[in-house]
């Protein structure tokens, strides 16, 4: 089978959530050799791209992107573990979580998926995060950018405490602060001294990309 | 026209001299932390805290019902969940999800028999609470939010596309389990149901997943309270874009939206009773003369009733809240 079928037919798979059959297709990449990295790029992630679009455009909602990243995630367990060993340390590194106060988490795994599945390393913190320890990651794994996101307007002032304890820290320029949240909107993002605000998980990994881009 | 009849008049379209201003509770309370400072159990958990601070929602702030519990968290309690009972500084909210699967939790617990603690602690407060005068509002938390407050939300989402009846059937125990309850509410004396089902948003669900699995869930509550003869306002977060004209199919005697909603566009849709919208982050933040500028908005927009427009934040001022009732009976 010609490799850019075989890639098409994989992506397509994604965005439909035939579980069997990415799992039939990621073997068969496999049995005729194509690099995973290659599969997983051209194949499994771009099926996720078209995923976010689908999203933006408001055909898919939450129930569908999850199950669409099930469906990817089946792939990348079958691909991963023939991807040739490279120096990851130039990948992106986020660290993220829902602020202290706040247990609302779908938001944030929804940026978790999006991000991952865009090839960037995710540090999940979870939910009602101690603001320090958002800091106390970040520093311990190098990461680039810090998400913060709430849906209260109760705990929507804990990311401007974290964002001062960098300033105070003088650490500040090392991350990229990015919040989101159903209460959060760019002036607050302004108001606050965040890097960025993003209304959905979608854009969050676009600006991602274009502001390490820059 | 005392508060209990302009509300309820309201509520079946009948003319009134202005709208009320409410804050129904549940989701939507005033339990702020500086109206909590004399009270000194815990309001989420006492009955006398909690029938002092419907209480005092009214008498300082000036908000026209009382209302109780100030939590979302009464409804899931009963199955299997760890919550944090909350202070004076947090609402109570889910620690850790039911793990195990629908079947189970439907086999393990039984809704008729769940009423905990807590909930028969809401139902004696409404049973203290009612009066003549003044309306008591019952506040349920929605299917859909109940639902995902039990299991994690991702797991049942995703349930909605691989598994949808086992998704459906769960959803509707638990609707059922929220009727018993509001059925309850109103034995003891609850002039009217306000449910919101946060979680239920066209942006969360999309118009397709809200019409399959939450709308089967509201025409069933709403069939149940008519027969009680109860109003019901239901409250959805979001925008709701995607999901009005299936709302506009409810017969629902107000429906309430949050801030980002431009009541004039949903006048312009929906023939029911419009609850709204005063942004809660606005009224936590200030400044009062822009509070007023909002309320007035509302009130220009043709809003049915004046209320907050989704949660309030625990830090909110009541100077702030005060301006917003006090606009709207005209004494500033």
């Amino acid at each position: 089978m010609n490799k850019e079928k075989l890639f098409g037919e994989i992506s397509e798979a994604v965005v439909d959530m035939e579980d069997e059959l990415v799992e039939e297709l990621c073997n068969k990449s496999l049995e005729l050799s194509i690099p995973a990295d290659e599969t997983i790029s051209k194949g499994l992630v771009n099926g996720m791209d078209k995923v976010g679009q689908l999203y933006e455009e408001q055909e898919y909602f939450l129930p569908e992107v999850l199950t669409c990243s099930d469906t990817l995630n089946i792939g990348l367990d079958i691909l991963k573990p023939h991807i040739k060993a490279e120096a990851t340390d130039n990948s992106i590194k986020v660290v993220i979580g829902v602020v202290e106060g706040d247990t609302h988490d779908i938001g944030k795994n929804l940026v978790k998926i999006m991000t991952e599945s865009a090839g960037i390393e995710v540090y999940d913190l979870g939910r009602d995060v101690p603001l320090n320890n958002f800091i106390l990651v970040a520093e311990e794994v190098g990461a680039d950018f810090i998400c913060m996101s709430t849906l209260m307007t109760t705990t929507m002032m804990g990311m401007k405490t974290v964002i001062d304890t960098l300033k105070e820290k003088n650490i500040r320029d090392k991350y990229k602060v990015m919040i989101g949240g159903g209460p959060i909107s760019q002036r607050f993002a302004d108001e606050i001294g965040a890097d960025a605000y993003t209304a959905d998980a979608n854009e969050a990994v676009k600006r991602m990309k274009s502001m390490i881009a820059n | 026209m005392n508060e209990k009849e302009r509300l309820l008049k309201v509520l079946r379209g009948e003319k009134v001299d202005r709208p009320p201003v409410i804050c129904p509770g549940g989701m939507m309370n005033a339990g702020v932390t500086e109206l909590l400072g004399e009270i000194s159990d815990n309001h989420n958990t006492d009955l006398d805290a909690m029938v002092a601070t419907a209480i005092k929602v009214r008498e300082i702030i000036g908000f026209e019902n009382y209302g109780v519990p100030f939590c979302m968290t009464c409804e899931s309690e009963p199955f299997g969940v760890v919550i944090s009972e909350g202070d004076k500084n947090n609402e109570p909210r889910i620690l850790k999800y039911n793990d195990s699967n629908l079947e189970e939790i439907m086999d393990n617990f039984n809704p008729k028999l769940s009423i905990n603690s807590r909930a028969q602690t809401v139902i004696k407060a409404i049973e203290r609470l009612r009066n003549d005068e003044i309306p008591v509002i019952g506040n349920i938390t929605g299917p859909i939010s109940t639902s995902t407050s039990i299991v994690d939300p991702l797991k049942l989402f995703k349930m909605l596309r691989k598994e949808p009846d086992k998704a459906y059937r769960f959803i509707e125990y638990v609707n059922n389990y929220l009727i018993e309850y509001a059925i309850k509410m109103v034995g003891a004396g609850a002039d009217l149901i306000a449910m919101s089902d946060p979680t239920a948003t066209g942006e969360i669900l999309g118009k397709k997943n809200f019409d399959k699995f939450a709308m089967p869930m509201y025409i069933k509550f709403l069939k149940a309270m008519k027969e009680t003869d109860t109003p019901v306002i239901i409250h959805i977060c979001g925008d709701a874009k995607t999901i009005i004209d299936s709302l506009n199919s409810l017969d629902v005697e107000a429906l309430s939206f949050d801030s980002i909603v431009n009541m004039r566009f949903a006048k312009s849709k929906l023939s029911t009773r419009l609850m709204g919208n005063v942004s809660t982050l606005l009224i936590q933040n200030g400044p009062v003369d822009k509070i007023i500028s909002i309320t007035k908005n509302a009130m220009d927009s043709k809003v049915d009733i004046v209320s907050p427009a989704c949660g309030l934040g625990m830090s909110t001022p009541i100077e702030n809240l005060r301006a917003m009732t006090d606009y709207v009976k005209g004494s500033i």
